[in-house]
């Protein structure tokens, strides 16, 4: 399948014997200004970055290729990241808003459309894609090599990360980024809990499941994806956790339940045996049925086919507190209660309850806190992905999710894609003095700029209100920093290298409405730029602050912000197509808004004006000073003044630059030398 | 003043007098004429030779206008030359067609029975003689935009426009004038002007056969007003009225023009003082009761409907906002009324409006309203059933929806014009993956970089278009890169392909000029069609040209460039191996399609140099539309960039004429502007007068010598700029007549000096007065404008309304609650939620 194979793991037999291609082996060690753990998406991606900024990196990976992952997950075979490949437009940036799976890099077509055409494709074609990714890019990328143990060790030259593999080989870094992912199977734990199958081990085959009862514990997609695969032959498929399912559309989290995994709702809701309960998974029990003698049909009975009765905790402890452990019949909800509706016994319970960090290789130096989130199933982090008490550990891809669990994309190829880059643009600045890649503006193209942004940009539309846009204003010029971290504002300028000057900055986010509305009901959009706050769906919102937030005032933000209240803000009304273009709801609000925010007015004019502004005032606008003064003002078109409507009145022509119709005044003056240089006479 | 408010007084007592009394026409003999021309009065007076059925009919009108003119103090008389010969007047042939106007004890003006024929006419034209001083005339749109800005938070200003003179709305207006300017004149509040876009008609005298001798009139440049609040409908020929809102707005938000009403209903003294007063009514009342219990209007708006909308507290804010929009589009129809739900506030919450008639016994009726239009329909019907055209003109108010109105000229232009811009499409489109190819294959390609969402991109998206179609056919490739679809083009990011020859596009619009194998070339010119075919054009030929025969320099030098007559300049070196020669290419590189430059070396230099008796390394340029060539030499090591300075110095014409194009050329020189403003000539003497001015202000120079270095001296064709027009309204608060000079943009401050108006422009006495500037023994006549433009509008402040409707939403969490960070844990107060247990 992978034609390198042979050739690594020859590789990484010499690896044994110290044979390293590189010059930097020295007692077994590798040295490396950056170690990537992991060669799945994020681990390739910050390999992009680090190689194209020249820096000395490996990425390190267990398995022989890259995005092993994928090569079990997800167990049904289908990937649910939409690959849209038509979609009107040639703009790159704006079709990777379109393109969830794949990787960002300066090749226009390392794209997974090369792989596959599907709008939901194999799954099988991801690693392929990432293995073409790698390549392509030339990345350093070690296979085979299985790090164990993780340790930090202070040395002269700072904090230092010691990785070591199967084969006690160490590899020392200065920063290590976890690239890992998430592939331990999250357990519950409960009385029973021995005897749930797991969806990394159950058979993805239908026909296994026929006619049988299933229990599946769970409502996430790995769940509905197992329920929609055997609901063809399963008698029944019930599933449980202790949420009501959350759909992906209603809640704007791609985690949440996908409409292409949902059949089952369907088969619920038109009571076609299906059906969804909510009990808390650590409350319940699951006993396997023993045989009794009471059965009548005793002949008849089927041998080794033991089923399962869920029955809560309680209960069970209720009864072997009076009789001891023999009591299972009692034990059953069934008999405490008379119409609970997990009453018949399962043929298979199936846990289907998502993956966990793998902490188990970090020694204590090294190792990451648990989140306060995603009960603790992944590491605690900072604002720019750094653990928390890890200096020089990153953490990327799904495995930072923590950072916006359930809210934003961060968990998804197609959000941590640019928080990867964030990170690397942390790193850059950090270790090597190069401030984040910026753009610097006129003020009067602000405006431009801004809605350029927001009607392309993929990663604040993504990553929305976790990653936005930074505007540093500097009065006549501005400086335009994209896709930083939004938590980390209070410290932008440590980490960006960039400063605030007393002229504030403004922050450009796309944030959905916080409101709970009915998605597909009256009234579910605004169009009025007036209450352009109250919208529903992603539109972009842009803060203005006189100075950073601290991050008391960022921990204080008001429930459900990404930032603190600033000192203005702007709202730009949703719109339907996402496209914010139009004059009078999205364009004149927002240069209203900027006119307040650099306090000077904004609006463009025509040379003429601008000649008159100039003539009459010690300084004409802003638009004026920064264009027509410096010779480029914009000159009317008469094509523009002739309007079709009938009966109004007829614009003036007098002040349009083509007429060559004024003849009686040049020929005297002609000789005057009317102008200084060529041809400025006489065309205006 | 005085015996003009008695005049007013006497209103009533005149009126019963025309019933029962004598008429006001007094007969005059020859001694009580003399007494009443030398008591001071103004007197309308005709002087009888001839009795006619014609001249009869006119008396009998001009009776009657005695009655009417004796309100404003003028006594109406004649004298019978019959009865007695007076000296003068009545022996004068002309008097027998004429009605003279005295003030003063002298005459001051003779009518033509052609004009003053009937009471009406009588009247209007006495007012509009008596007036004529307190009246502004507004001509254009720029004497209306000066007006505007001296009134400005001081006054409001009553715009009337006269379709014929001589009629019933001219009386009507001029009485209105009259009473405002006249009674009022402590508290003088509103300016009346009248507007003359076109030449208004005067209207044919009935009865009386005489020839109109209208044409010269009216073949007047016509001037019309788009952008004007006020556009005249030019086929209705109506008078119209508009009331400018001036004083309330120092700073309008939509425009440079003050925010308008105009008036609808049909124009009579009467209506005309209604509109006036209604217009000073409160735009919106604030009551908190019933409207049931709403006392009904009080004089003088008693014939005005009142409006009511109701406001919950809760929406406060927006309620008044939306009333206040309302109010704007009724105002001169009805008055509006905010009430505010309170206990005393009976009606049901069903309704949101209620309104109120004017005649007697009317009780108020209530009804719910989606819209505005709703509203305004049950007032404007009645007016407009019989003006049509009155509702394209509600549709057009630019005050319709303040806060929706673009107020940008650009966005506003392109706006309107959106169903005719020209399709950026039918230009050659460089994309990503075309563009080297098409680079390659032309020797010139122009692109225009822009966006597509962007006003300013598309205003010059069409002037470019236009140029692509003037060099249709030519060697020149006009393309158009829309950056909103190649941001990686745009970014000049190659994504592996050969290298961008250019810098990332960071401001919209741009262009670039393109030639294969070279560095892109922005242009740096004026952004419309005329400048840049001009660039185009002369970016043609090599620059510079290297030219090695005598014939190469002559036709160099006098070639034409279709109609442009570009400056020129040439090096001059002793060998092609010139260290000069790498610095000029490089210098005349950057001239490229401004200037043509030309570079000769060897032989032919030496001669030309020695002609012009220089010597090598030199320059000789020829500024445009010179005759001669000037020469100079050149430092033997000058940097490329002192070689632009030093052509650009050469080139520059001691008093050159200001255009919207070069202005920021001249600007940025930094000096301060001796500024000759002079008018379009409309004959032969004009020009001969506007040339020696020209060649006054050249003496000024001369004279001046070092001295004037820190002016720059030069001059503005009002008839070519007319934006010169209001630039000179704004440095003297008026027009001054023409020419005038003023000094101006000094460094030193804001002061605009003007040189005495009457006073002959010679270059001798113009030294006098620049030095009696600097000595600060003139006084300024004006200031500039200063240079900070604060926002236009006021914030729409969302975090205001959202503080105001739901004031959790935006308020920082206090320390002590418990910050919780997304959270998927098992909420503990319920224990089973949504469970099916």
């Amino acid at each position: 399948m992978d034609p390198s194979l042979p050739y690594l793991t020859l590789l990484i037999l010499i690896g044994c014997t110290e044979c390293f291609p590189d010059d930097r082996q020295q007692n077994g060690t590798g040295r490396y200004d950056y170690c990537v753990l992991g060669a799945g998406p994020s681990g390739l991606q910050m390999g992009y970055f680090l190689s194209r900024a020249k820096r000395d990196y490996v990425i390190l990976e267990r398995n022989s290729g890259p995005g092993s992952f994928f090569n079990k997950y997800p167990r049904h075979r289908k990937l649910i990241s939409i690959n849209k490949i038509y979609t009107g437009s040639q703009n790159r940036e704006f079709n990777m808003r379109h393109d969830w799976n794949s990787l960002l890099s300066d090749r226009p077509n390392l794209l997974l459309k090369r792989v596959s055409r599907d709008f939901f494709p194999p799954a099988d074609a991801f690693p392929v894609y990432l293995s073409m990714f790698e390549k392509e890019l030339g990345l350093r990328v070690r296979y085979g090599v299985d790090i164990g143990r993780i340790g930090a060790v202070r040395s002269p030259e700072g904090r230092r990360y010691i990785l070591t593999d199967q084969h006690e080989l160490d590899y020392t870094c200065s920063v290590l980024l976890v690239a890992s992912g998430l592939w331990v199977p999250q357990r519950v734990e409960f009385v029973g809990s021995d005897l749930v199958e797991g969806y990394e081990s159950i058979s993805t085959d239908p026909e296994d499941y026929k006619d049988q009862a299933v229990l599946i514990l769970g409502k996430g997609n790995s769940a509905f994806e197992t329920a929609q695969s055997i609901s063809g032959r399963a008698k029944l498929v019930h599933m449980l956790s202790s949420n009501p399912v959350r759909l992906a559309w209603q809640t704007h989290y791609v985690g949440d339940l996908r409409a292409v995994n949902n059949d089952l709702l369907d088969t619920y809701q038109l009571k076609s045996l299906d059906g969804l309960a909510e009990i808390p998974l650590d409350k319940i029990a699951i006993t396997q049925l023993k045989e009794q003698g009471w059965s009548r049909s005793g002949a008849k009975k089927k041998v080794n086919k033991p089923k399962f009765c869920v029955t809560l905790k309680k209960y069970l402890q209720h009864q072997e507190e009076k009789n001891g452990s023999d009591a299972r019949r009692a034990e059953t909800l069934e008999y405490q209660l008379d119409n609970f509706s997990m009453r018949k016994p399962y043929d298979r319970v199936i846990s289907c309850l998502g993956f966990r960090f793998n902490f188990s290789i970090f020694q204590s130096s090294a190792r990451p806190l648990n989140s306060d989130n995603a009960k603790g199933r992944l590491p605690r982090l900072t604002a720019w992905y750094e653990g928390d008490n890890t200096p020089g550990l990153f953490v990327l891809g799904t495995a930072a999710h923590s950072r916006d669990y359930r809210s934003s994309a961060g968990g998804f190829v197609h959000g941590f894609r640019y928080t990867v880059r964030s990170v690397h643009r942390v790193l850059e600045q950090r270790y090597h003095g190069n401030p984040w890649q910026s753009t610097e503006l006129s003020t009067t193209q602000l405006q431009s700029w801004i809605l350029k942004r927001i009607n392309e940009a993929s990663g604040p539309y993504q990553m929305f209100e976790v990653l936005g846009d930074v505007i540093l204003l500097r009065g006549s010029r501005c400086e335009y920093v994209e896709e930083f971290t939004l938590q980390a504002l209070p410290r932008f300028s440590s980490l960006s290298g960039h400063e605030v000057s007393k002229h504030g900055l403004i922050v450009l986010v796309m944030q959905y409405g916080k409101n709970k509305v009915d998605y597909l009901g009256r009234g579910r959009a605004d169009t009025e730029w007036t209450t352009a706050w109250k919208s529903n769906f992603l539109h972009p919102v842009l803060y203005y602050y006189d100075k950073l937030p601290t991050d008391e005032e960022m921990k204080l933000r008001p429930p459900g912000w990404p930032l603190p209240r600033p000192k203005a803000i702007h709202h730009m009304v949703e719109d339907f197509l996402t496209e914010w273009g139009t004059p009078i709801s999205h364009i004149q609000p927002l240069r209203r808004f900027l006119e307040h925010c650099v306090q000077t007015d904004l609006r463009a004019f025509y040379a003429e004006s601008c000649f008159r502004l100039s003539l009459a005032h010690r300084k004409p606008p802003l638009f004026c000073q920064q264009g027509y003064l410096k010779r480029q003002g914009v000159a009317r078109d008469s094509r523009l003044w002739q309007r079709d409507q009938d009966g109004g009145p007829m614009p003036t022509v007098r002040d349009e630059g083509t007429s060559g119709a004024d003849p009686a005044f040049p020929a005297h003056l002609a000789q005057a030398g009317a102008s200084i240089s060529a041809g400025l006479k006489l065309d205006f | 003043m005085w015996p003009c408010v008695a005049a007013l007084l006497l209103l009533p007592l005149g009126g019963c007098a025309r019933r029962t009394g004598p008429s006001a026409l007094t007969e005059h003999t020859a001694a009580d004429f003399s007494d009443a021309l030398h008591s001071g009065k103004t007197l309308f007076i005709y002087f009888q030779q001839l009795v006619s059925p014609t001249i009869s009919l006119f008396l009998v009108e001009l009776e009657q206008s005695a009655d009417a003119l004796q309100h404003y103090g003028v006594l109406v008389g004649k004298v019978n030359c019959n009865k007695e010969s007076f000296h003068g007047y009545c022996a004068e042939e002309k008097a027998v067609n004429t009605v003279f106007l005295f003030r003063g004890g002298k005459e001051f003006l003779g009518f033509s029975l052609d004009i003053v024929f009937d009471v009406n006419s009588i009247v209007s034209e006495v007012l509009f003689a008596i007036l004529r001083e307190e009246i502004k005339y507004v001509h254009t749109e720029t004497d209306l935009l000066a007006m505007e800005k001296a009134a400005r938070g001081r006054k409001d200003i009553a715009l009337c426009y006269v379709s014929s003179l001589g009629t019933q709305e001219h009386r009507s207006m001029m009485e209105t004038a009259y009473v405002l300017c006249f009674t009022q004149a402590t508290e003088i509040r509103r300016v009346i002007c009248f507007t003359r876009f076109t030449q208004p008609w005067r209207r044919k005298p009935k009865g009386i056969g005489h020839r109109n001798p209208p044409k010269k009139l009216i073949h007047r440049a016509r001037l019309s007003f788009s952008v004007s609040p006020c556009s005249v409908d030019e086929t209705s020929r109506s008078s119209q009225v508009w009331f400018l809102h001036c004083s309330g707005h120092s700073r309008s938000m939509t425009s440079e023009h003050c925010p308008s009403t105009r008036m609808s209903q049909p124009l009579s003294t009467l209506s005309l003082h209604s509109f006036l007063q209604l217009m000073e009514a409160p735009l919106v009342s604030e009551v908190y009761q019933d409207p049931s219990s709403v006392r009904p209007p009080q004089h003088p708006y008693q014939d005005t409907p009142q409006v009511f909308l109701f406001s919950r507290p809760a929406t406060k804010r927006e309620d008044l906002y939306e009333a206040t929009a309302l109010a704007w589009r009724l105002r001169g129809l009805a008055l509006v009324l905010l009430v505010h739900r309170s206990p005393a506030v009976k009606t049901p919450e069903e309704y949101n409006a209620a309104y109120k008639l004017p005649e007697k016994g009317s009780v108020v009726k209530y009804l719910r309203s989606n819209s505005a239009d709703e509203l305004l329909e049950l007032f404007t019907n009645p007016v407009e059933e019989d003006e049509d055209e009155e509702e394209d003109e509600d549709e057009e108010d630019p005050e319709e929806e303040p806060l929706d109105a673009l107020d940008d000229e650009i966005a506003e232009s392109v706006f309107e014009n959106r169903l005719n811009l020209p399709d950026a499409d039918s230009l050659a489109q460089l994309t990503s993956d075309n563009f080297h190819a098409t680079v390659a294959q032309s020797s010139l390609t122009v692109a225009l970089f822009y966006l597509p969402w962007s006003a300013v991109s598309n205003a010059v998206l069409s002037s470019f278009s236009d140029v692509a179609e003037r060099l249709e056919g030519s060697e020149v490739q006009m393309s158009v890169v829309n950056c909103a679809e190649w941001t990686d083009l745009c970014a000049a990011e190659s994504g592996g392909s050969p290298p961008i020859p250019f810098q990332p596009i960071t401001a919209f619009p741009t262009v670039l000029l393109l030639r294969p194998k070279e560095s892109a070339q922005r242009y740096g010119g004026l952004l419309g069609a005329e400048a840049l075919h001009r660039f185009i054009t002369l970016s043609q030929p090599a620059s510079p040209v290297l030219l090695s025969t005598e014939e190469e320099v002559t036709s160099f030098l006098l070639e034409g460039f279709a109609r442009y007559k570009p400056a020129r300049a040439l090096g001059l070196f002793r060998t092609r191996a010139d260290a000069g020669v790498r610095q000029f290419t490089e210098a005349a590189k950057s001239l490229r399609g401004e200037v043509l430059t030309g570079l000769l070396t060897d032989g032919l230099a030496e001669k030309w140099a020695a002609e012009h008796g220089v010597r090598l390394p030199a320059a000789l340029v020829l500024p445009s539309g010179a005759k001669r060539t000037r020469a100079s030499a050149l430092p033997a090591s000058a940097s490329a960039q002192e070689l632009l300075s030093h052509i650009g110095a050469a080139l520059l014409h001691p008093v050159p004429e200001l255009t919207v194009e070069n202005l920021p050329s001249f600007l940025s020189l930094g000096r301060g502007l001796l500024l000759l403003f002079v008018g379009e000539e409309e004959d032969e003497i004009g020009h001969t007068q506007n040339q020696a001015l020209l060649k006054e202000m050249r003496d000024v120079v001369e004279l001046g010598g070092g001295w004037m270095e820190r002016y720059l001296v030069c001059w503005l064709h009002l008839g070519h700029t007319p934006a010169g027009m209001s630039v000179l309204g704004s440095y003297l608060g008026s027009m001054p007549p023409l020419p005038a000079l003023v000094l101006t943009h000094l460094p030193s401050g804001s002061e605009v000096y003007q040189y005495p108006p009457n006073t002959p422009i010679l270059a001798s006495s113009v030294l006098q007065w620049l030095q009696r500037v600097e000595d600060g023994t003139e006084s300024a006549a004006g200031m500039l404008g200063g240079g900070s433009w604060p926002p236009t509008t006021e914030l729409f402040d969302f975090l205001k309304i959202m503080d105001m409707q739901d004031p959790d939403l935006s308020r920082q969490r206090a320390s002590e609650e418990k910050v919780e960070e997304g959270g998927d844990s098992f909420p503990a107060r319920d224990k089973y939620p949504h469970t099916e247990l």
